[in-house]
C-alpha cells in the first residue's frame, strides 16, 4: 500500500518535473516548490497573516507604483536595496527591522514570477483549483485503482451468483434423481449449508492462508520503521540550517566523507555557529541553551565554564546559569523591567525542557552529551559504509534521506530494507572516470570502449553478493 | 624405525578402530556427541518450545507495536583524532615482566580492540606472539582490581588511594623494605625502584623470573664479566644446536628468534637449496624440537653430560659422565658439523646450570661464534632475574629485617619454586602490599592491594635489548580506579621528579626521565621533542648500547666438575613452558586456555607427556599402557597430583614431561584449578631452579578424564588406513568400502595430497614427484562434464580474486595467528567441555603432521582455514544458499540465512565450519544454551566489559548458525576503500588478514591473485608449492609450500 501510494506520488512528481522541464515558463506550481524551500520558514502560505515576515498577499500590488525590476532586486537582496535608498524598502524596514531577510541572490525571474504566481493563487484562493487541475494524473490513478477495486468486487459478485447458481443447478438435479428414483428428496437448509464439510473447510483453509499471509507480510516488515519520526530532544530544524540557511549536510555530518558512520555532531559542532546565534529564529532560548547545558557554555559571559568544573556542578548551579539567560532574554524580547507571570511560566518551563531533553534514567546530569533518538536503524548483521557511498560512489545524502532540508522533524525516508538496498544496487552505475581503483576492471573498460556494454552497475562489479554487506 | 607416511598421532599410526570409526562422521564421534545437554534440559526444551509457540504468535502482535527507541550519542566535544567508525593505531610496546612485544594497537571510539604486528620494531619485524594478541582480552578482564583493596579480617574492603597512600607513609617510614619484581624492562621503572631503594635506606630490590634464566646470567658473568644473556644471530647460523632451549616457543625472546630462524630456514633457491641444520638435544618434544632436523634425546638430568660430551668433543679436556649410546654417536656428528660450520654456529642451552652455561660458552668461543652469532652489543635484557635473592629473602624475613614487601606485578607464591617456603616465612611479615593487576596467589596473602593499570593504560618505556629503546604509551583511559606501579612507588618515595599537578604525572616524569637519559644516547635527531614524538609514533628507537664484554675468560675444567650428574632413576620427569601459558601468565585469559598447545595440541589443562613404544609389531604402547585421557597418580617428590595423560611422538622412553602454568589459584574463574600446578616439583640445586625431577613415578591408569580436551584428533581429514586385505585407503572412505565389502572407493583416490615433506638433499626429486602428482590431480580435475574452466576464466578475470599462500617451512606452529583470528572476528570461547565435544570455534587452526622417524619423529604445521574454493562443496548443499560464491572468489557465509543444517560442514573436505551448537557468545535470550567456560557464575562474555573486546564490524554469531573464514573479509572491504577513496589501484599492503600481520615469521601472505606484481604472486612462484587436496577438484585458493628438512639421515634419535 505504502509502496504504491510511494509509487504514485513518485510518479506524480516525475510527471510535474517533466512538465516543469518543458515549459520553462513562470508556474504556480513551481512557485509552490520555490515558496516551500526559500520562503516559507518567514512567510505565511496563507499569504494573509504577518509570521518572522509580512503577509505576501497582494505584494505586487503594493509594488505596484514601481518598476517590476524593484520588485525582483528586493526579493534576491533587500538589505542592498535599503542601502540605496528605494522608498519601499526603507518603508519596509522601517515597519519589519531589526528582523533581516535572507537574501537569494541565485533566484531568477521566471522563478520569482512563479512564486508570484503562486502567492496570488493562494491570496485569492484559485491555486487550489489550479492544483487539482495539475494532480489531475494522482487522480486518475487513483480512479484506476478504484476501478480495480469495482473490477475485483463484480468479479466476486459473479463468481459467487455463478456458485450460487451451481448450488442451485445441484439441488435441482439431486431432487430430479430423487424424484427419478422415487425417494424424498430432503433439501438443506442453510444452516445446514452453511455447517457442511465443505463450507467449513474452506472457511479454515481461507483462515489460514490469510493468517499466513497476514503473518508473513508482518513478520517481513518487522523492524523497519518508514516515515519513523520521533521526537527529539531538541527541537532542531534541518529546515532551517540545511534548507533556509543552505549548510552543507557535510559540515555537521563529516564522518559521512571518511567512515562508515556519518556521525551524529559533537556539540562543539553546534557551537562553532551558535556561540553567535544565541537566540533561535523559531523557539528563540528554548533549545540553543540545551546545547549550552550540555556543552557548559555561559551565553552571558560568552566564555565556556571550565570543563572539569562544569561536571562537577550542582544542578542547582546549572539552572541558576540558564534561568538568568532565559529571564534576561525574555525581559530584552518583550522591552519589560521585571519577569510578568508569563515569563516565569516560559522561563520554568524552557528549563524544564532542558532538564527533560539531557536526563534520562541512565544519566542524571544535565551536563554531558545529547542523547538523540536514532532514526536510521540497521539490523547489527549488516555492514553499511557511509564513505563508501558518499565519496566513492558520489549518492546525494537525499537519495536515502529524503529531502531533509525541507524537515522540520526528521523522518525515515527510505525503507531501509534489502530489497530497497538491493534495488539501488541493480540500477546505480558505478563511477569508473577519473578512479584509477577501477582499473582493474578492464574487460568492462574494454566492453565500454567498444560500446558492448552501456554501464557498469554496482551489481556487475559484485554489489548483490552477500559478503559485501554481512560480515 | 621409520614410517613412509604421514601420521596425526597415535590413533592414527595404530589404526584406532574407535578413532578410524570416527572419522568419517561429521562433526564428531557418537559417544562424545552425547545429547547430554539436551536431556540435561528436559525442562528448558520444553520451554523453549513453549516459548517458540509464542514466539510466533509475538511476532504477529509484535508487528503492530513498537519497536524499542535506540540512541545515538554523540560526543559532547569530539576529539580531533577520533571519527566514529574509523580506526586509530597506536605504537605501544605489551611488556609482561621479560616478555615483550613491539605492537600497534587498534583503537576504535578510542577503545583498543586488536593487537597489530609493529613493522617499525628494531627488534621483532612485525611479529607478534600469542600473548601479546591477547593481551587485549586481558583489559577487559572482569576479574582485574577495579580500585586500591585493603585486607579486612578475611575479606577485601575497597579503599581509596588517599588512604592507601597515607597507609603507606607509616608503613614505610621504618624502612625495612623488600620489593619484589620480575625483570624490569623499563629504564625508568628502574629508575623509580633506584629512587626508592635511595629514599629508604634500607629497601632492597629483588628480581627473579617465573622461569628462571640465572644459570645462562651467572655463566656469562664468570666467563665474560657481563651478567647479561647476549643477543643471538640465529639467521647467521648454518647449524644451530640447542640444548633443551625452546628458543622458537618461550625461552628469552622467541619472537625475535623465531623470526630469524625462519630466514635461514625458507627455500629461497631451490636450484641451489641452501638451509640451517638443527639439532635439539631434549627429553620432551618442545615446539622448538618439533621444527628441529635432528632431534637427539637425553633425559633431562643427562643435559648436563650432553653439553660436556659435545663441549669435550670440540674444545677437548673436559671429564665426560654417563650418556646413552645413541647421543653419544649423534653428538658425534654434530661436533663434526659444528667444526665445519665454525662462525657460522650457534649453540645454545636453557641449563639453569652455571657451569653447564659455561662450557656451551667455551663450545661456542672455540668456534669463533662470539662476534658473529653472538654478541654482546645487543645483548637481550629480558631475563634479568637472580632467584637467589628470593631464597635470601627468607633467611632475612627470618632474622627480622624485613618488615615491608612490595610486589611489583609478580606472582612468586605460585611461580617460584620456594613460592611455598616464601609463602610460610611472609606470614610473619607486616605489611605486604601488591601492586598487582589481578587476585592471584600473591595477592592473596596481601594487606594492601594498589591496583596497577593494564599495559595498554600505562605510559613506559623498556629497553628489551641493548641499543634498543621503546615507548609504551596509553592506548584508553583508565578504565578504573587503578595507578601504575611506577607512579605509586614515586607517591610513596615522595620523589621530587614526582609533579602531582600535572594531569599525566607519571608521562611528565618518563618524559624527563628520557630526556635526561635516553635522549643522549640517541643520535640523528635535532631536539628531544623530535626524538620523543618520532620514538612513541614509531614505538621503537634505537640508542648507543654502550657495554662490550671482554674475551672468554673461564676454566672449562673447574666448570666441567660442576655440571648435574645424570640420576639412574627409571623415571624422569620435564617441565616446560608453553607459549600461551608462560609459567602462568597467560593461565587468566580465555583465549590463551583455549589455544591448543603447539605440540600436544591440548586446550584448558596440562596433560602429562608420556612417551609411545613401538612394539615391533603394529602396537604403539604407550608407558604403562596409558592412552589419552586417561588419569594417572603423578608423585613427583612426595607430591601426588592425579593428571590427565596425552600419548607424546618424540617423548623419551624413561621419561615423561608436564607443562608450568597451569594449577593457578585464587586468580579468578578462567584458571582457577584448571590443570596441577608443579612449580613446587622443581629440583633446586645450590639455590637455582631445575626445570626436571627425577624422583618421579606414574601410576597405572586410575580413571578418564571427564572433558578430554586436546584437539588433535578432531575434524581429520585426507588420513590413510587399510583395509581388510592390507590395501592403503583413505580412513574417510574406511567405512564406505568396509560396508559393502568392496575394494574399490568412492573417487578411488587414495593418495591423498594433504602434506607434502622432503629433505633439502632431495628436493629436486621432490619437486619432479610434486609434479607429477599436480599433473596427475590436474588431469583428473579435467575430466569433468562442467565447463569449470570457460566459467572461471571469464568470472575471475578481472577485479579481484583473493587467494592466500602459507610456507610451511617458516611456520613454526606458535599460534600467534590463531589468537589473532579470535580477536579480529569475534570468534567465542566455548570453555573446556565444549571443546572435548569437539565443539571449538576457531577459524584457524593448525593441523600438526608427524612423518618419519616413529620414535622421534619430524613435524608439521599446517594453518587450516577455510580454502574459500572456487568449486565449493559446501555451497552446493546449502539448502537456504546461506553459503555461496563472490565474484571476487570469496566463499561467503550469511549468518543471517543460515538455518543450521549443517550440510556444508559436513561436505567440507578440510573440515574448516564451525558450528555454534551453544549460545557462545551469549547473545541470545535463553540462559539455558549458555555453556560457563569454568563453572563462572555469568557465561563468559554476558558482561559489558568483556563485550569492549569485540570487532564491531564483525556479527556477533547466534546459535544455530554455520561460521567459519571468511578471509578476513571486513580488511578486504577496507582495503578496496581506501584505494577507492584515493582513486588509486589495490595495493598488496591495503589488505592484509589477520593472520597474516600476526605471523612472526612471514609464514601467510595474502592477496589479490590477479594482481601479477604483488606480494602474493611472488609467494606464488616457487615450484614447491602444492594445493591440499588438489585431485578432489575444490580448486582451492590456499596454497602451501612443500614442507623442507635438512635432517641428517646418519643421525638416530
Amino acid at each position: 500500500m505504502i509502496c504504491k501510494t510511494l509509487r504514485i506520488s513518485f510518479l506524480s512528481s516525475l510527471l510535474l518535473f517533466f512538465v516543469f522541464s518543458l515549459v520553462a515558463a513562470p508556474s504556480a506550481d513551481d512557485g509552490k516548490v520555490l515558496f516551500r524551500n526559500y520562503c516559507a520558514s518567514c512567510h505565511a502560505k496563507n499569504m494573509k497573516s504577518a509570521l518572522t515576515g509580512p503577509a505576501l498577499g497582494g505584494a505586487e500590488e503594493r509594488w505596484a507604483d514601481y518598476p517590476r525590476e524593484d520588485l525582483y532586486a528586493w526579493i534576491r537582496n533587500s538589505q542592498a536595496m535599503i542601502a540605496t535608498g528605494h522608498p519601499r524598502a526603507v518603508e519596509l524596514w522601517n515597519e519589519y527591522k531589526p528582523t533581516v531577510m535572507t537574501a537569494w541572490p541565485d533566484l531568477t525571474d521566471e522563478e520569482i514570477e512563479s512564486i508570484l504566481l503562486y502567492v496570488n493563487g493562494m491570496y485569492d484562493g484559485t491555486y487550489g483549483v489550479a492544483a487539482g487541475a495539475a494532480a489531475g494524473p494522482v487522480a486518475q490513478t487513483e480512479a484506476v485503482k478504484e476501478s480495480n477495486g469495482w473490477l475485483y468486487g463484480i468479479l466476486l459478485a459473479l463468481m459467487a451468483g455463478l456458485a450460487i447458481f451451481l448450488a442451485r443447478v445441484i439441488g435441482n438435479m439431486d431432487r430430479l434423481v430423487a424424484h427419478k428414483e422415487g425417494t424424498e428428496y430432503e433439501g438443506k437448509t442453510l444452516a445446514q449449508t452453511l455447517t457442511s464439510k465443505g463450507i467449513v473447510t474452506f472457511a479454515i483453509f481461507a483462515l489460514i492462508v490469510l493468517a499466513g499471509y497476514t503473518t508473513v507480510n508482518r513478520a517481513v516488515n518487522l523492524g523497519r520503521q518508514q516515515t519513523y519520526a520521533p521526537e527529539q530532544p531538541i527541537n532542531f530544524s534541518h529546515k532551517t540550517h540545511a534548507g533556509l540557511h543552505k549548510i552543507d549536510c557535510q559540515y555537521c555530518h563529516d564522518g559521512a566523507r571518511r567512515s562508515k558512520h556519518a556521525v551524529i555532531p559533537a556539540t562543539n559542532t553546534c557551537m562553532n555557529c551558535h556561540k553567535a546565534i544565541k537566540v533561535g529564529s523559531k523557539h528563540g532560548t528554548s533549545e540553543l541553551s540545551k546545547i549550552y547545558a550540555s556543552i557548559g557554555y555561559d551565553p552571558i559571559k560568552n566564555t565556556y565554564v571550565d570543563e572539569e568544573e562544569y561536571a562537577n556542578m550542582s544542578q542547582d548551579d546549572i539552572k541558576t546559569m540558564y534561568v538568568k539567560w532565559i529571564t534576561e532574554q525574555y525581559l530584552v524580547s518583550n522591552e519589560i523591567e521585571a519577569l510578568d507571570a508569563e515569563g516565569e511560566r516560559i522561563v520554568e518551563e524552557q528549563w524544564k525542557g532542558i532538564l527533560s531533553s539531557l536526563t534520562n534514567e541512565q544519566k542524571n546530569k544535565v551536563q554531558g552529551p545529547i542523547e538523540w533518538t536514532r532514526i536510521h536503524n540497521l539490523p547489527d548483521h549488516v555492514y553499511f559504509n557511509h564513505s563508501q557511498h558518499v565519496a566513492v560512489g558520489g549518492v546525494e545524502c537525499q537519495t536515502c534521506h529524503g529531502k531533509v532540508e525541507e524537515m522540520d522533524v526528521v523522518a525515515q525516508h527510505a525503507p531501509l530494507s534489502m530489497g530497497w538496498c538491493i534495488n539501488c544496487h541493480r540500477e546505480s552505475e558505478v563511477k569508473f572516470d577519473g578512479n584509477e581503483y577501477y582499473k582493474s576492471y578492464e574487460n568492462y573498460h574494454n566492453e565500454l570502449a567498444s560500446g558492448d556494454r552501456e554501464k557498469v552497475t554496482v551489481e556487475d562489479i559484485g554489489g548483490l553478493e552477500c559478503q559485501k554487506c554481512h560480515y | 624405525m621409520k614410517s613412509t607416511n604421514i601420521w596425526i598421532g597415535e590413533k592414527d599410526l595404530t589404526k584406532d578402530e574407535k578413532f578410524m570409526e570416527s572419522v568419517d562422521k561429521e562433526f564428531v564421534s557418537e559417544d562424545s556427541v552425547t545429547t547430554e545437554a539436551v536431556l540435561n534440559q528436559e525442562g528448558n526444551r520444553r520451554d523453549f518450545l513453549k516459548m517458540m509457540g509464542f514466539g510466533l504468535g509475538a511476532a504477529t502482535v509484535a508487528a503492530g507495536c513498537d519497536i524499542p527507541v535506540k540512541r545515538a550519542i554523540p560526543y559532547v566535544i569530539k576529539p580531533d583524532e577520533i571519527v566514529p567508525g574509523v580506526a586509530n593505531y597506536y605504537a605501544t610496546t605489551i611488556v609482561e615482566g621479560g616478555d615483550f612485544c613491539n605492537v600497534l594497537v587498534k583503537t576504535r571510539e578510542g577503545r583498543p580492540i586488536k593487537i597489530e604486528g609493529n613493522n617499525s620494531s628494531t627488534i621483532t619485524d612485525g611479529g607478534t606472539t600469542s600473548r601479546a594478541q591477547a593481551s587485549v582480552l586481558s583489559l577487559y578482564d572482569t576479574n582485574r582490581y577495579k580500585a586500591p583493596q585493603v585486607k579486612d579480617g578475611d575479606g577485601w574492603a575497597a579503599a581509596t588511594w588517599d588512604q592507601v597512600d597515607a597507609w603507606m607513609k607509616g608503613k614505610l617510614a621504618n624502612g625495612k623494605i623488600r620489593v619484589i619484581s620480575n625483570t624490569v624492562l623499563s629504564p625508568a621503572e628502574k629508575a623509580v625502584m633506584n629512587g626508592f631503594g635511595t629514599k629508604f635506606g634500607n629497601a632492597k630490590m629483588i628480581t627473579y623470573d617465573p622461569v628462571s634464566a640465572a644459570g645462562i646470567l651467572e655463566a656469562n658473568e664468570t666467563s665474560f664479566g657481563d651478567r647479561v644473556v647476549p643477543g643471538y644471530r640465529f639467521d647467521k647460523a648454518d647449524v644451530i644446536v640447542s640444548f633443551g632451549a625452546d628458543f622458537l616457543g618461550t625461552w628469552i625472546s622467541p619472537m625475535e628468534y623465531a623470526q630469524q630462524y625462519v630466514k635461514g630456514r625458507k627455500i629461497k633457491d631451490v636450484s641451489n637449496p641452501k638451509m640451517s641444520r638443527h639439532y635439539q638435544v631434549e627429553s620432551q618434544m618442545t615446539l622448538t624440537g618439533s621444527n628441529a632436523d635432528n632431534r637427539i634425546l637425553v633425559k633431562p638430568s643427562e643435559q648436563g653430560a650432553a653439553i660436556a660430551y659435545l663441549c669435550n668433543a670440540i674444545v677437548g679436556g673436559v671429564s665426560v659422565p654417563a650418556l646413552n649410546a645413541k647421543a653419544k654417536k649423534a653428538l658425534d656428528k654434530v661436533a663434526s658439523d659444528l667444526r665445519k660450520a665454525s662462525g657460522r654456529s650457534l649453540v645454545v642451552s636453557s641449563s639453569n646450570n652455571p657451569a653447564e652455561q659455561i662450557l656451551v660458552n667455551a663450545i661456542n668461543n672455540l668456534l669463533g661464534n662470539y662476534g658473529k652469532t653472538i654478541n654482546f652489543s645487543d645483548a637481550a635484557l629480558t631475563r634479568s632475574g637472580n632467584e637467589r635473592d628470593l631464597e635470601k629473602l627468607i633467611s632475612e624475613i627470618k632474622s627480622g629485617l624485613v618488615d615491608t614487601v612490595i610486589f611489583n606485578k609478580c606472582n612468586p607464591l605460585y611461580d617460584s619454586p620456594i613460592g611455598a617456603q616464601l609463602a610460610a616465612a611472609l606470614a610473619n611479615v607486616p605489611n605486604k602490599v601488591g601492586l598487582l593487576y589481578a587476585p592471584s596467589e600473591t595477592a592473596a596473602i596481601c594487606d594492601v592491594i594498589a591496583p596497577v593499570h593494564h599495559n595498554l593504560e600505562s605510559w613506559g618505556d623498556a629497553e628489551a635489548k641493548r641499543g634498543h629503546y621503546n615507548l609504551i604509551q596509553p592506548t584508553i583511559s583508565p578504565l578504573f580506579d587503578t595507578r601504575q606501579a611506577g607512579l605509586s612507588m614515586l607517591m610513596w618515595s615522595g620523589s621530587d621528579k614526582l609533579d602531582k599537578t600535572s594531569e599525566q604525572p607519571y608521562m611528565t616524569f618518563l618524559k624527563g626521565f628520557c630526556e635526561e637519559n635516553i635522549f643522549p644516547k640517541a643520535s640523528g635527531f635535532g631536539s628531544f621533542k623530535s626524538f620523543w614524538e618520532t620514538t612513541l609514533k614509531d614505538g621503537a628507537a634505537k640508542i648507543s648500547s654502550g657495554a662490550a664484554a671482554s674475551g672468554f675468560n673461564a676454566s672449562v675444567a673447574s666448570a666441567a666438575t660442576q655440571i648435574s650428574k645424570p640420576k639412574s632413576t627409571d623415571l624422569e620427569i620435564s617441565f616446560f613452558e608453553t607459549a600461551n601459558m608462560g609459567n602462568g601468565q597467560g593461565a587468566t585469559n580465555p583465549w590463551l586456555m583455549e589455544m591448543p598447545d603447539a605440540v600436544a595440541r591440548t586446550t584448558w589443562g596440562n596433560y602429562l607427556a608420556v612417551p609411545v613404544n613401538f612394539d615391533g609389531g603394529r602396537r604403539m604402547e604407550a608407558l604403562n599402557g596409558l592412552k589419552d585421557g586417561d588419569l594417572v597418580t603423578l608423585t613427583v617428590g612426595d607430591k601426588a597430583m592425579t593428571v590427565p595423560v596425552i600419548q607424546q611422538f618424540g617423548q623419551m622412553p624413561g621419561t615423561v614431561s608436564l607443562a608450568l602454568g597451569y594449577g593457578r589459584e585464587n586468580s579468578g574463574a578462567v584458571s582457577n584449578n584448571v590443570g596441577v600446578n608443579v612449580n613446587d616439583c622443581l629440583t633446586v640445586e645450590n639455590g637455582l631452579a631445575h626445570y626436571y625431577n627425577a624422583s618421579v613415578s606414574v601410576s597405572a591408569k586410575t580413571g578418564e578424564e571427564e572433558h578430554f580436551s586436546s584437539v588433535q584428533y578432531h575434524g581429520t581429514y585426507g588420513v590413510t588406513a587399510d583395509d581388510k586385505d592390507g590395501n592403503e585407503i583413505n580412513a574417510d572412505e574406511a567405512t564406505l568400502g568396509m560396508a559393502y565389502g568392496q575394494g574399490g572407493y568412492q573417487g578411488a583416490l587414495t593418495d591423498r595430497s594433504v602434506i607434502y615433506n622432503t629433505n633439502v638433499g632431495e628436493l629436486k626429486d621432490s619437486i619432479a614427484h610434486l609434479e607429477e602428482k599436480r599433473a596427475e590431480a590436474q588431469h583428473l580435475n579435467d575430466q569433468t562434464l562442467y565447463p569449470f574452466d570457460e566459467y572461471s576464466a571469464d568470472k575471475y578475470s578481472q577485479g579481484h580474486h583473493w587467494g592466500m599462500h602459507v610456507d610451511l617451512n617458516a611456520c613454526i606452529g606458535c599460534g600467534a595467528c590463531t589468537v589473532s583470528c579470535m580477536a579480529e572476528n569475534n570468534v567465542p570461547v566455548v570453555g573446556k567441555k565444549e571443546v572435548s565435544r569437539h565443539h571449538e570455534m576457531t577459524w584457524l587452526r593448525i593441523d600438526r603432521y608427524f612423518y618419519g622417524d616413529i620414535e622421534s619423529p619430524n613435524t608439521v604445521y599446517q594453518p587450516m582455514m577455510c580454502q574459500h574454493c572456487d568449486n565449493a562443496p559446501c555451497e552446493n548443499v546449502c539448502p537456504v544458499s546461506a553459503t555461496n560464491h563472490s565474484s571476487e572468489g570469496l566463499n561467503q557465509m550469511a549468518y543471517n540465512r543460515c538455518v543450521g543444517t549443517r550440510y556444508c560442514a559436513n561436505n567440507c573436505p578440510y573440515k574448516v565450519r564451525r558450528f555454534n551448537w551453544l549460545d557462545y557468545t551469549t547473545a541470545d535470550l535463553f540462559p539455558a544454551n549458555q555453556p560457563t567456560l569454568n563453572g563462572e557464575e555469568v557465561p563468559y562474555g554476558a558482561d559489558n566489559l568483556t563485550r569492549m573486546v569485540l570487532n564491531p564490524d564483525v556479527t556477533v554469531r547466534s546459535r544455530g548458525v554455520i561460521e567459519k573464514c571468511s578471509f578476513c573479509t571486513q580488511r578486504i572491504q577496507e582495503g578496496k576503500l581506501t584505494a577507492k577513496r584515493e582513486g588509486r589501484k589495490l595495493r598488496s599492503s591495503d589488505v592484509r588478514s589477520a593472520c597474516q600481520t600476526a605471523c612472526p615469521t612471514g609464514a601467510i601472505t595474502f592477496g589479490d591473485l590477479n594482481d601479477k606484481s604483488g606480494d602474493l604472486a611472488k609467494a606464488l612462484k616457487s615450484p614447491l608449492n602444492y594445493i591440499a587436496l588438489e585431485e578432489i577438484n575444490v580448486q582451492s585458493s590456499v596454497t602451501y609450500t612443500m614442507k623442507v628438512n635438512n635432517r641428517e639421515t646418519s643421525v638416530e634419535a
